[in-house]
């Protein structure tokens, strides 16, 4: 009698064991397949650095087209570093929902700008306080966006110092503006984007040691 | 005492199970990608997709890019719900039955 109780009891924990391994193996799974997002931390760095550029250009060297011409050619050079990057490659990475999601945000708010600045600054209307002002409620919009996909606080904390960096800018004069502007590119886009970096790397090297 | 609920043999198998938490995740996924995902064979991954397709929990799309061939895999509407069912199904005999 003991021993069938004791080896129905067995069953019952190997079972259970079993059922709790095949749960297992479904959540690594699927986290697995969704953490196939590019990494896309550099990108904040190089833009960071762009801004950087295109103030210090057009304050020391009074070149009106100092914005345009950054810009264009940041975009150029990103193009220039995804297409490397995609051809390097071996193993294609599967499209997510997430994935095309954050895309497309950054993509469409990356089109806003490039229309409405150059627009502004042609018509006479550009100030820097409307600048820093649409920028950072644009630039909030999409890192509070992809955080919320993402489920990401750190991105989501760099949406709050865009946010705020637009409202304040509704208050401040030229120079408070670009200082705002400065630390807000300096926290939100490079600090982010070296921090997303920094995450990227220990979980590729995570994987490579878990393979 | 409650009845057990019956465990679907299509995705009982484990690597059957591992391919769909996969692609349940993601739009759609290369052969290769499957295969390094899963650490194993391409018989054996093969074998197991046409298993999953037959039962109509994934439909493929085979193409050549750049003259090579190229198997891509999507899970489907049946297969997301078989997924499910089967989850559900886990953790009722986890839950109560084991």
């Amino acid at each position: 009698m003991i021993e069938v109780s004791e080896e129905s009891e067995m069953t019952e924990n190997t079972e259970e064991l079993e059922v709790k391994e095949r749960l297992k193996l479904i959540e690594t799974m699927i986290s697995e397949g969704r953490r196939t997002t590019e990494s896309w931390g550099w990108t904040f760095v190089l833009w960071g650095v762009a801004y950087y550029v295109a103030i210090a250009w057009s304050i020391l060297g009074h070149n009106s087209w100092a914005w345009v011409i950054t810009m264009a050619a940041t975009w150029l050079l990103m193009m220039a570093i995804i297409w490397r990057k995609t051809k390097r490659q071996t193993e294609k990475k599967p499209p997510t929902r997430a994935g095309r999601s954050i895309t497309a945000i950054w993509t469409a708010m990356g089109i806003s700008m490039m229309m409405l600045f150059p627009a502004m600054g042609l018509s006479g209307r550009f100030t820097p306080q409307m600048f820093v002002a649409v920028a950072g409620a644009m630039l909030g919009t999409a890192h509070a966006t992809s955080g919320m996909i993402l489920k990401w606080k750190a991105q989501m904390a760099s949406a709050v110092v865009w946010w705020a960096a637009s409202a304040i800018a509704c208050f401040a004069n030229n120079t408070q503006c670009t200082i705002v502007f400065l630390l807000a590119t300096f926290f939100s886009q490079i600090v982010f984007g070296i921090y997303a970096m920094i995450c990227d790397a220990r979980r590729n090297k995570q994987e490579a040691s878990h393979a | 005492m409650p009845e057990l609920p019956e465990l679907n043999p299509v995705i009982h198998g484990k690597l059957r199970l591992a391919l769909l938490s996969l692609l349940v995740g993601v739009d759609e996924a290369e052969f290769t990608w499957l295969r390094a995902k899963t650490g194993s064979t391409d018989g054996n991954l093969g074998a197991q997709l046409l298993k999953l397709e037959e039962a109509g929990y994934l439909a493929v799309e085979k193409k050549f890019v750049q003259r090579k061939p190229q198997s891509i895999y999507r899970i489907t509407e049946a297969g997301r719900a078989a997924l499910a069912e089967y989850v559900q199904a886990l953790k009722q005999l986890l839950g109560g039955a084991i």
